[in-house]
């Protein structure tokens, strides 16, 4: 796997936030790839700035310092037009399924949103849209609903069919599973794996679900205050940790 | 017993609802047929607004002129209602003007931050220093009066109420999921604004602008009773109680008929204003979100 070209590289990024004078260093020069067809876990307590990691990988938030390369192009400057294009190829789902659509807007609706900035034309989007709530395991007929009219882990079946809408190569997943109950999360994870084999996608996976990591990442990334301490196999990091705060996090947890 | 009284709860939420969305009707008929008045006001005059009739002069309200008549003899009603014309729509356009300058500022300063929303967060400071009034009235009389003079004046002073408060509810919507995964969606900042920014900030906007209109209409009107708005012979409800003043006492018609279409118009606005916020509030009885 190593030898391969890494799909997401980050070079020593770093994002700093500055608020009445006070500076708060939420990601601390960090690195790391994430292959084709890989699962990368980012571990960590809350506050050890893995979300605000997840954010500056897909250009919500622009980095203090650093640099991002996403399928050989930098994109850490990238912006408007271009930026757009890059999300056809990288896309990200949230953790509250629910603040992640538009209250007024059907979840249909938002979904053809991305199809029609994706050049799409407008006769294939309704057999799309149902398409792809299918292959979510969502009837199609969810297409007229509001995201209050269905429950929590439909509506990140929901965000997932729109993420997946563009067919993108990497997915990053900001504790997708977190907001859910665990047979909902074993629904999710198990759909994630099964698109993985079926299109061949890469996944960054924040979570602090340590025995979901273990068993649902490859690699693992170890955050303590928005440094990486440990990286590793998810099973080896995991199971036999070697940095004390991992020993901490893992015996706090399992 | 738990669920039976939330049933009953629930009922009487919907009591509530059903009755603001009553009221809310009621309202939107009577503001309905003020404005339909005022759209076919030449069809309802009895006489023309601008004819003069020296020997009927001052007459005071009976079966011939229902509302009496001024000092050249016109007929006070036709004058009312033709008056309706220009007091009415010019305060839906002032709102109307006011409400999408001030929110296009806010959303823009809002969404982009940066140096230009310092810039015109500061000039809407200094507006919001001045009292309104005295400043539109400043305006107006640079703009050399008439109507269009009135509009501009009093638009320029009201955008800053908007401007603050599409801006704070641009900032509280821009930070959530949504806008991010619209970005993700390859939205522009435009569509995003559009489809998303507008869309969940526009009601309380929108209940705003409604209650405002109210407001409105009484300060055009008062531009046009200093003389600042709508000049004679035109009939406009300000102008003609000015116009009329001086017969206060002797033929109190003159000035009570332009006031009371004032008054009448102003409150069935505030209500119809009051009726919609009920009705858009989601924590109210109305439920609309």
């Amino acid at each position: 796997m190593e030898d391969r070209k890494p799909l997401l590289e980050v070079k020593n990024l770093t994002k700093v936030f500055r608020r009445r004078g006070e500076e708060l260093t939420a990601v601390n020069h960090i690195s790391f790839q994430l292959y084709p067809n890989e699962i990368l876990g980012i571990v960590g307590e809350s506050g050890s700035g893995k979300s605000t990691a997840a954010r500056l990988a897909v250009r919500l938030l622009d980095g203090t310092e650093g640099e991002i390369f996403f399928d050989g192009q930098d994109i850490t400057h990238v912006k408007g037009r271009e930026l757009r294009r890059i999300y056809r190829r990288m896309q990200m789902v949230f953790q509250s399924p629910a603040t992640s659509f538009d209250p007024r807007r059907t979840l249909g609706g938002s979904i053809r949103e991305s199809l029609k900035n994706a050049g799409l034309p407008r006769g294939e989007r309704p057999a799309r849209v149902r398409e792809l709530l299918e292959m979510c395991g969502l009837p199609g007929e969810y297409e007229k609903r509001y995201p209050h009219e269905v429950s929590g882990g439909q509506c990140q079946r929901a965000a997932i069919a729109r993420a997946l809408a563009v067919s993108p190569k990497l997915l990053v997943c900001d504790e997708a599973t977190s907001a859910l109950d665990v047979t909902v999360q074993k629904q999710v994870t198990g759909l994630l794996a099964e698109l993985r084999e079926r299109y061949g996608m890469s996944y960054l996976f924040i979570c602090h679900d340590l025995a979901l990591v273990r068993d649902f990442c490859d690699r693992v990334l170890v955050m303590e205050k928005g440094r990486i301490v440990e990286e590793g196999p998810a099973k080896q990091v995991l199971l036999s940790p070697r940095h004390e705060y991992t020993k901490k996090l893992v015996e706090s947890i399992l | 017993m738990d669920s039976g009284g939330r049933e009953v709860t629930v009922r009487r939420q919907k009591i509530k609802k059903n009755r603001v969305k009553v009221r809310l009707i009621i309202f939107l008929i009577l503001a309905a047929a003020l404005l339909a008045a005022a759209v076919w006001a030449e069809a309802l005059c009895p006489y023309d607004p601008y004819a003069q009739d020296m020997s009927a002069a001052l007459q005071p309200p009976g079966p011939a002129h229902l509302l009496g008549t001024d000092r050249y003899g016109r007929d006070m009603l036709s004058r009312v209602l033709i008056g309706a014309r220009s007091s009415i729509f010019s305060a839906l356009l002032l709102a109307g003007i006011t409400g999408m300058l001030g929110t296009a500022a806010g959303v823009a300063c809002g969404y982009f931050g940066g140096a230009a929303d310092m810039v015109i967060m500061r000039i809407s400071d200094i507006c919001l220093a001045f009292p309104s009034l005295v400043f539109a009235m400043g305006i107006a009389a640079v703009l050399n009066g008439g109507m269009k003079g009135a509009v501009i004046a009093l638009a320029a002073v009201g955008w800053p109420k908007y401007a603050r408060l599409a801006r704070s509810q641009t900032l509280t919507v821009k930070n959530s999921d949504y806008i991010a995964a619209a970005r993700l969606s390859g939205s522009s900042a435009l569509q995003i604004i559009f489809l998303h920014i507008l869309p969940n900030t526009g009601g309380p906007i929108l209940v705003t602008a409604a209650l405002d209109i109210g407001t409105m209409m009484m300060e055009l009107a008062g531009l046009s009773f200093l003389g600042l708005g709508a000049q004679p012979p035109a009939a406009e409800w300000g102008s003609m109680m000015s116009g009329g003043r001086s017969m206060l006492q002797t033929s109190p018609w003159v000035v009570l008929s332009p006031g009371l279409a004032i008054f009448v118009s102003v409150a069935l606005f505030n209500l119809l204003g009051d009726a919609f916020r009920d009705w858009m509030d989601p924590k109210g009885p109305g439920g609309h979100g």
